[in-house]
């Protein structure tokens, strides 16, 4: 509801050919600052992954040092500790499950609700709508009980689908404008074509919006591999673990072992950072397409 | 818009069946995973129930007077509101200022673009942990506090019930800036450098040309950020429970974080479902409000675009 | 429920191997133990229990296996779960239909509140023929008579110091009542220590304080029937709160200790006294265990003691009262025979000394009572045994959510809000029907 007028409207700039030239050029004072604020957001992360090369005595008897000598072994003792990996496993069937199901049903959704007119289609945009604003903290014990009732505890892909629910609503009004964009004239052409309404949404409609899908995959794929109050409650068995709920787990297990929990920490970041390392241009230009149409 | 023709009544029939088939499975795990929760959240939270056994105690709205009238609740509420405050005023320009910056053409820009989404891809979960251990007594920012200098600004950053609120405050920057950043760079790719470079020519200050040509352009993104920030800070749950607990004496206590403790960790799960029902509430009113107010120019733009 | 009882369960390599050890003596001999019960049926058991790090975890499963060779038609199918997931969990499992078949459970108000679940197995009739070799310690998992849960340790609150850092301050012998503890705080102050260590982010550390001057200050009927009856009317209770409030005046506890957690890492309270950073803490028996987890000081118990609550001046308290609780088992209902069976090998010598003996806790059969190894431990569990009076944590013998309200009306209290009365005040309200 807030993003399709935006984007309609951003839409309308965007379509003008891209052209940028230099302001002239960018100052070092530019270069400073912007090394400063990268520098400041990564100095958590690094300060947790060099902290895994050290070990527990040398991090209690002095927080902040360099490791001395760089120890391996926790990270390697834990690369080959099976459970890290199956809490992996878990988090990725999971958060593939659950975008597969988000992004394809809410395409559909976004196709039905943006190019055909029904009684109701409003309304029924605005129960969509509803999804944003409910936090799944806020309902995820009635959502226990209820998923215990279907007998879907204890499964990652009950898991999956129902975190694709919460997923919904944020595909549909993002999808939902941008395939409103797309001219009527490709559709008549579709159709006179004899390819059908849904053969244009397969065929043409679905090709076009790969910015939007790309987009919505992305920020479904991420709340799902993020997400720790619905698998703490849904999941009983730590075999079904996922990584955040690895983490915390880890963390309470070991905490002892401080420099252990601060290598198991920085790998647990390494799945975020590698995906948007190969992601980045995607993600932006995802959010580009999203806003600006 | 596009409008199937109709045609026979054949046609409406076949129009129907493509609509349940869209719309179908969409609307069913909709449904079903997350309108019942509400719907249950609503029926246990006219009831008092500790969790066990059927609900036979009706209290009728009991609940919700007791929480609109617990000061531990009005004291969550302000911390939500104070948060949304503090996120307009500071986040909100800094995420428009690095966006700015980051997109100059500079040398590694792709990798400081990285670096600085990179909090908003960690979990809740491994940041808050990352942080606590950054925080705690003597640890990392103590010391770098002190290694410039400043050991007299080092505080008890999750200890002082003055402060926590605003420790977390720098947290919650950290984790969720990005997100704004990337948002502010896609829309600036809508201010055309031509647009700054006749301001410039014509004489116009920086702080002018981006009060007047930057700003307004970028106005359909800060709205939406502004609303998505706002549902977000109104929802904080996960970082400051990790973090606090919501501690010390309900310092850092917000909404989400109160009704898990004083609803379901009390196991007062009738009264737990209460304060969730507000919250939701209260997002629906802001979402209805803001809409109404906030965006109603951004829809008559929109009309006019999307008919063309 | 309890974090508390979480953190005492990770202990070093050498305890483990000890424990390895332990099991391959008991697989060979053992397992001839438990009585053949009504064994001829197949039936499996779920368990429940919080043991997810050793060495409770491997106890555990080693106890599962043995019972198994014993009588093979039983299978136990131990699943740990964190701690603090309990809390959600049990209650959600009660309401669903497949609850598991043993469970963790720590008795009193939290107990009570599960029994209106009525899933809940009435345990009576099939333990008593051997719950007496237990004692006192089985009354906290029963509800007006009937036995609920069954205990498999206990936990007794006291302080635990540092023996190298009082006679660092000129400390000689360990404080007996409230004024040699204050003499001693200021020793402890003027020699550049921090006196006390308290993790008061988890709040229930807050609450052993003010339920220790409670105890002290109240007499043993008084607590017995105004905790029961959710009335804390009794001007000991306010008297509880100002002493508290006298004695946090002091300022005994060390710098941020509103955000120090009690037991999670090095910073928390239990890690500054296992490093050496404070003298004391008021905490469980669990503590040795804890603060061997995060130090590395392989000398660590030889400078560790341990001495009860002090008494108050005035005060109506048995001063031989103590403050404790202990972890249990519930079955659930359409649990086979053989789940009350399991508990009683659990409280059999052959298992209880093997809780003694690898400090998991201490053990509630008195007989195994010489396999405490630990010389402080010997030194909590004799005390335990002459106690005139073992008090329940308030919030465990109260029902859920009365307990937390008080738990968190005295974190209040710690944190400079409130008063002694608002504590008192969090109890009659909650438990009068207000959510607040």
């Amino acid at each position: 509801m807030v993003i399709i007028q935006t984007t309609a409207r951003a839409r309308r700039v965007g379509d003008r050919p891209k052209r940028r030239r230099r302001l002239g050029r960018t100052s070092p004072a530019a270069y400073l600052a912007a090394i400063l604020v990268a520098g400041l957001t990564a100095l958590p992360l690094l300060f947790v992954i060099i902290d895994g090369f050290r070990s527990t005595p040398d991090i209690n008897s002095k927080p902040v040092g360099w490791p001395s000598p760089w120890r391996l072994g926790n990270y390697s003792g834990i690369l080959g500790d099976q459970q890290f990996w199956r809490f992996l496993g878990n988090s990725a069937q999971i958060a593939v499950v659950s975008t597969a199901l988000a992004v394809g049903f809410g395409a559909m959704a976004a196709f039905a609700l943006s190019r055909y007119r029904f009684a109701g289609r409003e309304a029924l945009y605005g129960f969509f709508v509803l999804g944003l604003l409910l936090p799944p903290a806020v309902a995820a014990l009635p959502l226990r009980l209820w998923m215990s009732r279907l007998h879907m505890l204890d499964n990652i892909y009950g898991l999956g689908v129902a975190e694709a629910a919460f997923a919904l609503p944020v595909t549909i009004v993002i999808l939902r404008p941008f395939m409103a964009a797309v001219p009527v004239e490709l559709e008549d052409a579709a159709v006179i074509d004899g390819a059908g309404r849904l053969g244009f949404f397969w065929r043409i409609l679905l090709p076009l919006s790969t910015p939007a899908l790309a987009t919505v995959g992305v920020l479904a794929f991420v709340t799902s591999w993020n997400s720790y109050l619905l698998p703490l409650l849904v999941f009983d068995q730590p075999e079904h673990f996922t990584l955040p709920l690895g983490v915390a787990t880890f963390q309470s297990q070991y905490s002892q072992d401080t420099a252990k929990v601060m290598a198991f920490t920085a790998l647990s970041i390494a799945p975020a950072v590698l995906f948007l390392i190969f992601a980045e241009r995607r993600i932006v230009d995802g959010l580009t397409g999203a806003v600006k149409g | 818009m596009s409008t199937p023709r109709i045609t026979s009544s054949r046609g409406r029939v076949r129009i129907r069946m493509e609509l349940g088939f869209l719309l179908g499975p969409a609307t069913l795990l909709f449904a079903g995973f997350v309108l019942a929760p509400i719907g249950i959240a609503i029926y246990y939270s006219l009831y008092s129930w500790g969790g066990y056994g059927p609900l036979t105690d009706f209290v009728g709205l009991k609940n919700y007077t007791d929480a609109l009238s617990g000061s531990v609740f009005k004291q969550a509420v302000e911390h939500n509101v104070l948060l949304v405050a503090l996120s307009l005023l500071i986040q909100l320009p800094l995420a428009v200022w690095i966006a700015m910056l980051l997109n100059r053409r500079m040398r590694g820009r792709a990798l400081i673009r990285v670096v600085v989404f990179a909090p908003y891809l960690l979990s809740e979960a491994t940041a808050a942990i990352i942080w606590a251990l950054m925080l705690s007594k003597g640890s990392f920012v103590d010391q770098a506090l002190k290694a410039v200098g400043l050991s007299g600004q080092i505080h008890g950053w999750l200890a002082d019930p003055d402060i926590v609120f605003y420790t977390l405050f720098v947290v919650i920057t950290w984790k969720y800036i990005g997100f704004g950043i990337i948002l502010m760079l896609a829309g600036l790719q809508a201010v055309p450098a031509e647009l700054r470079e006749a301001a410039a020519i014509d004489g116009a200050s920086p702080w002018q040309i981006m009060r007047s040509v930057v700003l307004p352009l970028l106005g359909p993104t800060i709205r939406i950020w502004i609303f998505l920030s706002v549902i977000g800070s109104l929802q904080l749950f996960d970082l400051v429970w990790i973090m606090t607990l919501g501690g010390p004496a309900h310092a850092s206590t917000t909404m989400v974080t109160y009704m898990i403790d004083h609803g379901y960790k009390s196991n007062e799960y009738g009264y737990g479902s209460a304060v969730s029902v507000i919250v939701f509430a209260l997002c629906f009113a802001f979402a209805l409000l803001y809409q109404r107010f906030v965006l109603r120019r951004d829809l008559d733009g929109a009309l006019t675009n999307a008919v063309r | 429920m309890r974090i508390r009882t979480t953190r005492y369960l990770g202990l070093t390599a050498a305890v483990a191997t000890v424990l390895t050890a332990a099991a391959c003596g008991s697989g060979s001999g053992g397992g001839s133990k438990p009585a053949a019960a009504d064994s001829t049926a197949p039936a499996t058991i779920t368990w429940w229990h919080n043991g997810t790090a050793d060495p409770v975890l491997s106890l555990w499963q080693q106890t599962a296996d043995a019972y198994h060779t014993a009588h093979p038609n039983v299978t136990i199918k131990p699943d740990p779960i964190q701690n603090e997931q309990f809390q959600t969990k049990v209650p959600l499992a009660l309401q669903g239909n497949n609850p598991p078949t043993l469970y963790q459970q720590w008795g009193g108000g939290g107990e009570k509140s599960q029994l209106s679940s009525g899933k809940v197995l009435d345990l009576t009739s099939a333990v008593s023929s051997w719950i007496g070799d237990i004692g006192q310690a089985a009354t906290r998992w029963q509800v007006d008579g009937k036995q609920y849960g069954i205990p498999y340790e206990q936990h007794v609150v006291g302080f635990w110091y540092r023996k190298d850092l009082f006679a660092k301050a000129g400390i000689t012998t360990p404080p007996t009542t409230m004024d040699d503890l204050n003499a001693d705080v200021a020793k402890l102050k003027a020699a550049g220590i921090a006196p006390i260590a308290i993790g008061s982010k988890d709040r229930w550390p807050d609450a052993f304080w003010w339920e220790y001057f409670a105890v002290r200050e109240c007499s043993v009927d008084t607590l017995k029937s105004q905790i029961s009856a959710l009335k804390l009317t009794d001007p000991c209770f306010k008297k509880a709160g100002d002493d508290l409030g006298t004695f946090m005046a002091t300022k005994p506890f060390q710098d941020s200790f509103l955000g120090t957690p009690a037991q999670q890492g090095a910073g928390s309270s239990a890690g500054l006294l296992a490093n050496g950073q404070a003298a004391m803490e008021l905490q469980g028996d669990w503590e040795g265990g804890v603060m061997k987890s995060l130090s590395t000081d392989s000398q660590l118990s030889t400078k560790t003691g341990w001495f009860p609550f002090p008494t108050v001046p005035g005060g109506q308290g048995d001063p031989k009262a103590v403050l404790g609780g202990g972890d249990g088992f519930s079955c659930t209902k359409g649990a086979p025979p053989a789940c009350a069976d399991f508990l009683k090998y659990i409280d059999s010598p052959e298992v209880q000394t093997k809780i003694a003996s690898q400090g998991v806790g201490l053990p509630v059969n008195p007989a195994a009572a010489s396999a405490l190894t630990d010389p402080t431990l010997q030194a909590v569990f004799q005390y335990d045994q002459q106690a005139s009076y073992v008090q329940t944590y308030f919030d465990i013998a109260m029902p859920t959510n009365v307990g937390q309200a008080l738990d968190s009306a005295v974190a209040d209290f710690f944190a400079g809000k409130g008063s002694p009365q608002s504590i008192l005040d969090s109890v009659s309200s909650t438990a009068g029907g207000s959510n607040k």
